[in-house]
């Protein structure tokens, strides 16, 4: 199946990450031809998932890029850069390689105790079965990005899960935030007072008038809780958990945060959060799915060899293997932009941590997607810990993947160090009630959300961020939406994709994006609608 | 005891580009069949409900949406199949040599609990057309190296077999999904985003 790529486009979208592929998506939906190509042999740059097999193998960064090209009337420049790209600080397994008694005894007996002796050959062995995330996201059940899933229908290429808990740090243990109704009102650690002094204040964080926060303008919204007369735990509840806030967060950005989390609750599960089954890398197909339904070509694993600019430093086109080929608009992952023309100097960093333990953080007798979040302690930045189940698609049964990040101030290990030394067993073999970690994987990643990517060297060039720390794909999606508007200005942002029936029942008119040319008789009356009262009756 | 719940199959068409897997699905689902070749535009998944042995299952028929031309299909697109179907031009012996590396392709990206038992129906498309370049002994003998899989010779220009072999996928999918998720019912729970407000029965209400 060897075929070149056709060699004349509306638009190159380069790199399959969030951003780049909703800007497919978007373009492709309004009939835009578009290419959307990556170098990579899997979906989603810096946003993908990978199973425990490939994760090992992850590339690390560009290699070395020939130079700038000035040919006749043309400068081609080469692809990549060294600045946006994932840093590796350790990957290590933390269980033998394998059982060399398994072998010798294979009695039942010996088979149920192994259960929970793993090993690296054991999990490598079901790799497939893990789904690990460089950037893990959840998704408030009314924000911005499950709007726009349902609003453009591309909610039907992917499943979710709700996130059934949500933790916090307090007084040296886990503790349940309650965050709904019934859970303030069942929880014992809150008095009946306090759950007055709860309800009232998240009612007024919600409906409060303008002069409900006069005179906080210039004031945390810790001072705001403590001038409500709530309890140091109450505070501690509504601050780091719901609010998500430090201590210095202003009062105003407090109470938005907290208006974001309470107004996707009671949507769907107990907590704001929806988690994308099988992990965050799915999203991205989706959209990729959604831009190649209507039209969008996809290429991986392609070697890009080159941008071409004319003398005036306006896009023409890439150069793909050996081939040609030429587009209006170019639009491209961070990692991807030319060495020298990146003039933006990373200063921020995410600093990431993922964990494949044994079991949970807080075990219950049935399985959680809990939300962690752990709060500043010791000038330390608040983490955020995400731990998923088997039920998520992402691990198998008995095992959980957890992810840890914050804010990079050192390096990976030493800021996350204290919040992960209270979670987990310390050393390895060493047996408490504490998960243990079999599995450890260090790095940190560019935060390039708060950049200026504006590239005014190049015309008709527009650069993608990387995943940022958001916990949703707000930024994500404002950026995508940008980008799009500034290459087309007058068009609908993803309108609604029809449904695959609606699209043929228009073509039965004429103007049918199948273009039937030929059309067999015997169409069946009404058939979907017997069906579907038959089906009905079988429900009964 | 067959579980009365409505039943929802997701079935995948394979094999390679121009081998009329839109055709096939639209012949199936819309009983209409487009001679303009176009590199799939528009074609997401069809539904059909469908009777298999006195039960109503619904046939979700997903189409590559072209992705398989650069060899670009994600593994997302593999989730939760019932049962794949490959597709080949018996018009055409390349698209008859790659079907090794679909089946591979997709027992790999979408491993199957047993990678052994998983329904696979082939079809060998445009028998309407000449020259002939497979036989059918030539697939049969294919199909029975892969663990008897079905084997259906198809016309989706002349609607030939083509009501036959998906009445054949439907039962293939219906077993398949019956003895695994079930039995293990893997992921309950999944949330579906719809436009409808979906209150999930746990939901609470807001806490405000």
């Amino acid at each position: 199946m060897e075929y070149d790529l056709p060699s004349d486009f509306d638009i190159i979208v380069v790199g399959t990450g969030m951003v780049e592929s909703i800007v497919s998506a978007a373009a492709s939906r309004i009939g835009k031809r578009v290419l959307h190509i990556d170098s990579n042999s899997y979906y989603g740059g810096l946003w993908a998932s990978f199973n425990l097999d490939s994760i090992s193998k992850i590339p690390e960064g560009n290699r070395s890029q020939p130079v700038v090209e000035n040919k006749e009337n043309e400068i081609v420049y080469p692809v990549g850069n060294d600045v946006f790209d994932l840093r590796i600080h350790s990957q290590k397994w933390h269980i033998p390689e394998s059982n060399p008694e398994k072998d010798v005894d294979e009695s039942d007996s010996a088979v149920a105790q192994e259960e929970h002796e793993w090993t690296q050959e054991k999990l490598l062995k079901i790799s497939r079965k893990f789904n690990i995330d460089l950037a893990p996201k959840l998704h408030f059940a009314k924000g911005d990005f499950v709007e726009l899933l349902i609003s453009s229908n591309i909610a039907r290429y992917s499943e979710f899960r709700s996130v059934s808990r949500i933790l916090t740090w307090l007084n040296g243990s886990l503790e349940i935030v309650p965050c709904s109704r019934s859970d303030v009102f069942s929880s014992n650690r809150v008095s009946v007072i306090e759950k007055r002094m709860l309800m009232k204040l998240l009612t007024s964080c919600v409906d409060g008038d303008e002069n409900e926060f006069k005179g906080y303008e210039g004031k945390t919204f810790q001072s705001y809780l403590k001038d409500r007369k709530l309890t140091e735990n109450l505070i501690h509840y509504v601050l780091y958990a719901i609010a998500m806030c430090t201590d210095d967060t202003l009062c105003l950005e407090g109470v938005e945060k907290t208006k974001r989390f309470l107004g996707s609750l009671g949507r769907f599960g107990k907590t704001p959060f929806l988690y994308s089954m099988y992990g965050s890398g799915e999203i991205t197909q989706a959209f990729c799915r959604l831009s190649a339904v209507f039209g969008g070509i996809y290429a991986l694993n392609q070697s890009l060899n080159g941008f071409i600019y004319d003398n005036d430093n306006t896009f023409k086109g890439i150069i793909c293997g050996k081939q040609r080929i030429n587009a209006t608009h170019l639009v491209m992952s961070l990692e991807k932009l030319p060495k020298e023309i990146v003039d933006f100097s990373t200063t921020e960093y995410i600093s990431r941590a993922i964990f494949i333990t044994d079991k949970s953080i807080l075990e219950d007798e049935r399985e959680h997607l809990t939300l962690l979040l752990f709060p500043p302690v010791d000038r330390k930045a608040a983490c955020v810990v995400l731990e998923l189940g088997s039920l998520t698609g992402t691990c198998p049964k008995g095992l959980h993947i957890v992810h840890v990040f914050t804010k990079q101030t050192v390096n990976p290990e030493d800021d996350l160090k204290h919040c992960v030394e209270k979670l987990f067993c310390k050393r390895e073999g060493e047996s408490n009630s504490s998960p243990s970690i079999l599995w450890s994987f260090y790095f940190s990643a560019p935060n390039t959300f708060s950049q200026k990517l504006e590239c005014e060297k190049l015309l008709n060039t527009y650069v993608c961020p990387g995943p940022d720390l958001d916990l949703d794909y707000d930024p994500a999606i404002e950026r995508a939406k940008e980008i799009f508007e500034r290459i087309y200005s007058n068009a609908e942002f993803l309108p609604r994709a029809p449904d695959p029936e609606e699209i043929i029942i228009e073509g039965e008119d004429n103007n049918n994006i199948i273009n039937e040319t030929e059309e067999r008789a015997e169409v069946p009356a009404d058939q979907g609608d017997v069906s579907s009262e038959l089906a009905h009756e079988d429900d009964t | 005891m067959a579980t009365r719940k409505k039943v929802l199959l997701k079935v995948i068409i394979l094999g390679d580009s121009g081998v009329g897997k839109t055709s096939l699905m639209n012949q199936y689902v819309n009983k209409k069949f487009s001679n303009q070749y176009k590199a799939t535009i528009g074609a997401d998944f069809l539904t059909k409900e469908v009777i298999v042995d006195d039960r109503i299952v619904t046939l979700q028929i997903w189409d590559t949406a072209g992705q398989e031309r650069f060899q670009s299909l994600g593994v997302a697109f593999y989730r939760g199949a019932d049962c794949c179907v490959l597709v080949f031009d018996v018009t055409a012996p390349n698209t008859f040599k790659s079907l090794d590396s679909w089946r591979d392709e997709f027992l790999i990206q979408a491993s199957p609990r047993e990678p052994a038992d998983f329904p696979f129906v082939l079809l060998g498309n445009k028998v309407d057309l000449e020259p002939r370049a497979i036989s059918t002994k030539r697939a049969q003998q294919w199909c029975q190296s892969k663990n008897n899989i079905p084997y259906f010779e198809t016309s989706a220009k002349e609607a030939l077999n083509v009501e036959q072999a998906f009445q054949s996928i439907a039962r293939n999918a219906l077993t398949q999904q019956s003895q695994s998720v079930d039995l293990y019912n893997e992921f309950p729970d999944q949330i579906k985003l719809t436009n409808t407000t979906n209150r999930n029965s746990n939901g609470d209400s807001c806490a405000c």
